[in-house]
């Protein structure tokens, strides 16, 4: 089988005896090692390589597009004649753009660490997995220690003398904890990114074991509208799915309520949202996105107040703006779409214990669940499976609650939150895209349970 | 695709250092998809996927590795990262290969790769259209026209050599409707194990693009739903969701195996309200989740999970299957070779019952009718489920009223479905995609229309 570089040359001999003269490869692989526990023995081992080539072509101002993970000579020319003929069958009219090469790009600070040998993910995550049955009695079969290393790699190459790649890769560790009392059973689980050597597994250990137990025999919260206080993993995961509301392709295409609302207030004074493609802790700081434009931070919100939605060359174009860096592929074979960085609503100046306080009598939700079904992007409605705490007289109580929903609307809900703590988080995904919030007090949603 | 002889030295090398079982899954998979949104065709998606994945399993030890590279070397250096990794030993297995013939039980008439571009959007534009014209309310429509011809080949130790060539093709449109500044909803999205055949008198498009709005427009003059615990009524079709979330997934292997579901050391137990008889059949011919082979080469097979109410089986794959010591049920599936396969679900209802929609009705006093159900999901070692409710009714003195919006249904497996009290005559199926451990999978979902006598509904 060829590689990438050999590829690369056929498919431009190929678009250039079809005259095509713009055009674009974007190629992205992964590869990954994983391991798995069970009953203190590793009984999963994995380890993949996936990728592929995707070809782009601009032919009477349309952009079409094929791709492949065969890569073969057969492949190259299929590729470059199924684009234009796929540019043929397009009809919609906005412009679309190539980048142009010799722009100049911030350069990327990462901490470099030796990735782990496979003997090291094995001994990491047996120890994680006799940590997880040391920590509890109460831990039981089906536990399960995990860890390993991904390499993912991206390269552009277009016929504008744009020539870009990067590479990236991480190791992790995970600690899924089962506890069982009285025949019911609860989990919960942690995954640390970054060098396994400073590994602290006791505390991690601890903490999803912590949070499997505490959330045995929880009662259902009972119905009623109050304030509700979103820990950080519970608001990170509402924010992720309503990102998309601050696309300009969505904004555009009538998706999204914020179209049209640029320099106009939709959330509360106290609420800023920044996308920072160089975040500090992110698994993939990218100085580049998926066209190859050069990427940047920016306030998307200040002071509830919307600055900008995220651009690609295309959006940016109809809008008669600059693109904000933000073209995206949902894997190599994807058109370019949109999509932020580590997008993170800014931290405030309260402890946890003052917004507690704040919400008086409430719930504090830790998690929530079924995002991709339960919470319309268009409509903004939604109504999620929730576990969490009830909080009373100003304080988190240890009554646990789950099984039951918390519903409204996030563009009402942006203008809804009345206080944010100062906890910063990780970014717990692996990517280049990561969500990250405060703990965040909301007024006004309603809980359904009993 | 790849030899007989070929994936025999291949197997040879990978069980090289004592594993007790090895197999090859190869796909050579064709997938296309054009996307209309604004009145305009939008993006035409178009590419191949390749690759190999290698398992050995030595007891209850699983390795599996991924390639893309196909050749003969490739797969061997593939192989030999597996067998490394399983660690030392020497074969105690011959591989001996022979070749399997399964009917196939999906005939396609029109192979969707052979059609031009051309003739699927004209389709694709039907239903766009219908749902683009059905109303001044609707504003913005999204409308895809996919399909996949997905190539596989299993070879074995357990002496499998087969092959299985899976098309299917599905056209989704979504719309989008405006009343008073506001925004909802309506999605429809029909698919079969078929080629372009599907339009001709399985799907009409028109009327895929017209239930889509239709809903869209409903649910934009709705108010919220209430909230509480209550009645529901869940119409057939995709409403079968609810057991896919709230039970099937708490029946595969890849929980069960594990002591991880809230029904494992179930069998043969009253799990259910006997009113509920639910099936795993990967056998419907051309139904959107059929198969004539599993991801590891086992025929698909038709299950009874549960016969009123009584735990029949589970679905198992190979390895999981060990540690349960249990038979491969054909549950093993896997979105591309580079996922690990685990037991997986096929085409998953529940059958029908005694109970006339119009008696299910007239039973509720004050609930609510589910009509048209989204997605979910669960937790199986807890059996905590969601799901969403796309298109809702108010039930008052067991008559249908005011539809309203933005609901969701959560509580526990176990309990639901003991408290499913009335099922209806007409099973409907729905098309679904299921994400789990094994990537992302084509899955039917089906019901009768279905009580529930309680169930928190997560309105507002």
């Amino acid at each position: 089988m060829m590689n990438f570089n050999e590829f690369k040359r056929l498919v431009i001999d190929s678009a250039e005896s079809l005259g095509i003269k713009d055009y674009e490869l974007y190629y992205a692989t992964s590869e990954s090692t994983d391991v798995g526990t069970f009953k203190h023995e590793i009984n999963e081992f994995s380890s993949s390589v996936d990728g592929g080539v995707c070809f782009r072509c601009l032919i009477n101002g349309k952009m079409g597009y094929a791709s492949t993970e065969l890569l073969s000579a057969e492949e190259a020319e299929r590729i470059v004649k199924s684009a234009a003929e796929n540019a043929a069958t397009l009809e919609s009219e906005e412009e679309q753009f190539l980048v142009a090469g010799g722009q100049e790009y911030k350069t990327v600070e990462k901490k470099e660490y030796a990735l782990p040998e496979t003997a090291e993910l094995v001994k990491t995550a047996l120890d994680v997995d006799a940590a997880l049955y040391a920590a509890d009695p109460l831990v039981i079969d089906g536990s399960q220690g995990g860890a390993g290393v991904y390499t993912n790699r991206v390269a552009i190459y277009n016929s504008k003398g744009l020539d870009l790649s990067c590479e990236n890769s991480s190791a992790y560790y995970l600690a899924a904890a089962v506890v069982s009392k009285d025949g019911e059973m609860s989990d919960s689980y942690e995954m640390q990114l970054g060098s396994l050597k400073d590994a602290d597994i006791a505390k991690t250990v601890k903490k999803a074991v912590d949070d499997a137990k505490a959330m045995l025999n929880a009662d259902v919260a009972p119905t009623g509208a109050y304030p509700v206080v979103f820990a950080p993993r519970a608001m990170s995961s509402l924010l992720a799915v309503y990102s998309s509301v601050f696309s300009s392709e969505n904004a555009q295409k009538g998706l999204s309520r914020l179209s049209g609302r640029e320099g106009e207030k939709i959330a509360s004074d106290i609420v800023t949202i920044t996308d920072d493609p160089f975040y500090k802790d992110s698994a993939l700081p990218m100085s580049f996105d998926a066209e190859g434009s050069p990427t940047y931070t920016k306030n998307v919100v200040e002071k509830g107040v919307l600055k900008t939605l995220l651009y690609n060359l295309k959006t940016a174009n109809v809008a008669g703006v600059k693109t904000t860096g933000n073209a995206s592929k949902g894997g190599y074979s994807a058109a370019v779409g949109i999509r932020p960085f580590t997008f993170y609503i800014a931290p405030g100046s309260l402890s946890e214990e003052e917004l507690f306080k704040k919400a008086g009598k409430g719930v504090y939700i830790t998690e929530l669940g079924g995002l991709h079904a339960g919470a319309n992007a268009v409509s903004g409605d939604f109504s999620l499976q929730s576990s969490g705490f009830m909080i009373e007289d100003g304080k988190k109580t240890d009554k646990a609650v789950k099984s039951f929903t918390v519903a409204g609307n996030f563009y009402s809900l942006l203008n809804q939150i009345t206080a944010l703590s100062d906890t910063v988080e990780k970014p717990r995904s692996g990517g280049s895209t990561a969500f990250l919030s405060p703990t965040v007090l909301v007024e006004g949603l309603t809980v359904a349970g009993k | 695709m790849i030899s007989r002889e070929v994936c025999a030295r291949v197997l040879a090398k990978a069980v090289s250092t004592g594993a007790d079982y090895a197999e090859i899954f190869a796909e050579y998979t064709v997938n296309h998809a054009i996307t209309m949104i604004s009145d305009k065709v939008d993006s035409v998606n178009d590419g191949v996927i390749a690759g190999a994945g290698i398992r050995v399993f030595k007891g209850l030890r699983s390795v599996s590795a991924s390639t893309v590279d196909t050749s003969e070397a490739g797969l061997l250096r593939c192989a030999e990262k597996a067998a490394d990794a399983l660690g030392q030993g020497t074969a105690a297995i011959s591989v001996n290969l022979r070749e399997r013939l399964f009917g196939d039980i999906h005939p396609v008439k029109i192979v969707p790769s052979t059609v031009a571009n051309a003739e699927k959007v004209a389709v694709l534009k039907e239903g766009y259209f219908a749902a683009k014209e059905y109303s001044d309310c609707i504003k913005q429509v999204t409308g895809t026209l996919l399909d996949v011809d997905h190539n596989i080949l299993i070879a074995s130790t357990d002496g499998v050599y087969a092959q299985d060539r899976q098309i299917r093709t599905r056209i989704t449109v979504s719309a989008v409707a405006e009343k008073n500044g506001e925004a909802q909803t309506g999605f429809f999205g029909p698919g079969r194990r078929m080629g372009m055949e599907m339009f001709e008198h399985e799907v009409n498009a028109h009327d895929v693009g017209i239930k889509a709005a239709e809903q869209a427009v409903i649910m934009a003059g709705a108010g919220y739903c209430p909230a509480g615990v209550m009645p529901v009524a869940i119409g057939n079709g995709f409403g079968g969701v609810i057991f896919h979330e709230a039970c099937g997934h708490s029946l595969e292997a890849s929980s069960v195996a594990y002591g991880l579901s809230q029904f494992a050391g179930k069998l043969g137990q009253q799990i259910a309200n006997p009113k509920v008889t639910a099936i795993d059949d990967g056998t419907i011919p051309n139904a959107w989740g059929s198969i004539n082979i599993d991801d590891e080469g086992t025929p698909a097979q038709k299950k009874i999970l549960i016969e009123n109410g009584v735990l029949k089986t589970y679905m198992v794959d190979k390895f999981n299957g060990r540690r349960m010591g249990m038979e491969s049920t054909g549950s093993a599936r896997r979105q591309n070779y580079s996922y690990t396969t685990t037991s997986r679900m096929t085409n998953t209802f529940i059958a029908e019952g005694p109970d006339s929609n119009d008696d299910i009705i007239a039973s509720m006093e004050y609930g609510l009718f589910a009509k048209s159900m989204g997605g979910g999901s669960v937790n199986p070692a807890t059996g905590e489920f969601n799901f969403a409710v796309n298109e809702g009714y108010l039930v008052r003195n067991g008559k249908i009223c005011e539809p309203v919006r933005g609901a969701s249904l959560v509580g526990k497996g176990s309990d639901v479905i003991m408290d499913i009290d009335m099922v209806g005559k007409q099973l409907d199926l729905g098309t679904g995609m299921c994400g789990a451990s094994s990537g992302s999978i084509p899955t039917t979902v089906g019901e009768p229309l279905i009580r529930v006598s309680k169930i928190t509904v997560g309105g507002r």
